[in-house]
């Protein structure tokens, strides 16, 4: 029964979890742009975290480390310092993108200009760390995520045509604006496989104690959480078809976004959006600055755990109290979200090969994982999804500069 | 001998354009970006007009999106002369620029501002 509930809760926070403000943004700007065009985008995204979770959840229950430890100790500390760099700052960038999030829905709630909400956020946040533990982090910010769900309320009230989406979930190229389609489909990719996703999951199966008995939660909850949650980018994406794509709306400013949801719903739409942008957002920015902290805490060998209280793992709690503030400054001084979400989510996919190529060695180490190493499926689809991320590194930035707008 | 002139020239591409596309990062974005921008812009100021007109969004957030419009109008006004370079490319300029003065008038009426 206990492991029913865990399951249950693990698959609810992966569907919480799934949405924050770069796969609704981008979302948005791929439905608006190109129609159904890039679901594929989205369910190739969605697929790959799914299995980059499984692993990093089975190499963290069956050798009791995490990712990032393993990295250190089968690499050496001289490897370990890219991924460390790289995961860093991607994940610093897409941090400031979550609160830009936050304070966006905040202004539109209340008209008072996103800047001034960052340092409120920020303080919000580190008092929820700083007092909470790592169950109201995981779960609670998730299980409010849930009201994510009305993306897919609302696209399924807009009847979209289901054979056209069927179809848009196989590759295809674009008709017109290559760059542009491109740069978006780099853009979803970047949103959907943050790195910080799966570091984050990794020291959450140490934190809550995950063993061998924990593979069948941490298959289910990989699969179908990610599937659930891509699914309501996906209706994110048909809702921005359906209302934006027939007037030629483009997405230009964060706030634009707030008409998916109050055109098929209502006021009801509305709110629901600005909640969800607030919730999942913040509810990123818990997960995030939590991933760089247990990073630099386990490549430096510092006592970590959220659970822990702060005085006996300081170096952890003050890297995470100065990594929120610092990621707070390009909001204070008035950087554009869309924007920032934009140039991170590009970033984030070309830092991939860092963090996904070394997977495979890790899974594939007999002395770690023993009986559980990968089979030859998830080594196709791992390196499948490597080769997918050396495309992105080498693609991004003339991809920015092209397609970026 | 044929690969290594293709080879060259790919490398000479690699070069050239992030370099003539970064040189081109501090003129204006050409005529037809910005008239979708602008259209953009129209069609989303009719949206909130409606959307509002049905109860669904508030004062408070048209008045950002008015302000959004306004600052793409702004924008518009001042690089777009330079991009148009014939008569007919400074008329559908001028008429861009115009539905969207005038999308941004219905709103303020609208929401009575």
């Amino acid at each position: 029964m206990k492991k029913w509930g865990e399951l249950a809760l693990g698959v609810v926070t992966s569907i919480g979890g799934f949405l924050e403000v770069g796969s609704i943004a981008t979302s948005a700007q791929g439905g608006a742009e190109f129609g159904y065009q890039l679901a594929w985008v989205l369910l190739l995204g969605t697929l790959s975290l799914a299995m980059l979770m499984e692993m990093t959840g089975r190499l963290a229950a069956v050798s009791k480390r995490t990712y990032a430890d393993l990295l250190r100790e089968r690499f050496g500390y001289r490897f370990f310092v890219l991924p460390l760099v790289a995961v860093f700052v991607v994940s610093l960038l897409v941090l400031a993108s979550e609160i830009g999030g936050v304070a966006i829905a905040l202004q539109m709630a209340t008209g008072v200009a996103f800047r001034w909400w960052a340092i409120p956020i920020a303080l919000l946040g580190w008092l929820l760390l700083w007092r909470g533990n790592f169950s109201i982090v995981e779960q609670g910010t998730a299980m409010l995520g849930l009201v994510a769900i009305s993306f897919a309320v609302g696209a399924l009230v807009l009847h979209p045509t289901w054979p056209t989406l069927g179809r848009a979930l196989l590759p295809s190229l674009p008709s017109h604006d290559r760059a542009r389609y491109w740069y978006i489909a780099i853009s979803i990719l970047g949103a959907s496989i943050s790195p910080y996703l799966y570091l984050f999951y990794s020291a959450g199966a140490i934190e809550d104690e995950w063993t061998i008995e924990h593979l069948s939660v941490n298959r289910v909850t990989a699969v179908f959480g990610n599937v659930f949650g891509g699914g309501l980018a996906i209706a994110a994406l048909v809702t921005a078809a359906l209302v934006f794509a027939p007037r030629e709306i483009k997405v230009d400013r964060y706030e634009q976004i707030a008409l998916l949801l109050a055109t098929p719903l209502g006021r009801a739409g509305f709110v629901f959006f600005v909640m969800t942008l607030f919730i999942t957002c913040f509810g990123a920015t818990l997960e995030i600055v939590l991933a760089m902290a247990y990073l630099l805490a386990q490549g430096f060998g510092w006592n970590w755990s959220e659970n822990l209280k702060p005085g006996k793992d300081a170096r952890f709690s003050t890297s995470y109290t100065v990594l929120l503030l610092l990621a707070a400054l390009p909001i204070v001084l008035g950087m554009d979200p869309l924007s920032l979400t934009n140039i991170s989510m590009v970033v984030t996919a070309a830092s991939l090969p860092v963090t996904v190529i070394p997977l495979f060695v890790l899974m594939n180490d007999g002395d770690l994982l023993d009986t559980h190493v990968n089979g030859w499926p998830s080594n196709l689809a791992l390196v499948v999804i490597a080769l997918i991320s050396i495309v992105l590194l080498v693609a991004a930035l003339p991809l920015q500069l092209l397609g970026g707008g | 001998m044929l690969q290594s002139a293709g080879a060259r020239a790919t490398h000479v591409r690699l070069v050239l354009v992030p370099l003539l596309v970064a040189a081109g990062c501090g003129s204006p974005p050409p005529l037809d970006k910005q008239l979708e921008t602008l259209e953009s812009w129209t069609a989303t100021m009719q949206l909130a007009k409606e959307r509002h007109g049905a109860g669904a969004i508030t004062v408070t957030y048209v008045t950002q999106l008015r302000d959004g419009a306004d600052e793409a109008f702004q924008q518009a006004s001042t690089s777009i002369g330079s991009s148009a370079r014939t008569r007919a490319d400074s008329a559908y300029a001028a008429a861009a620029l115009d539905s969207l003065r005038n999308a941004i008038r219905q709103l303020e009426a609208e929401i009575g501002s």
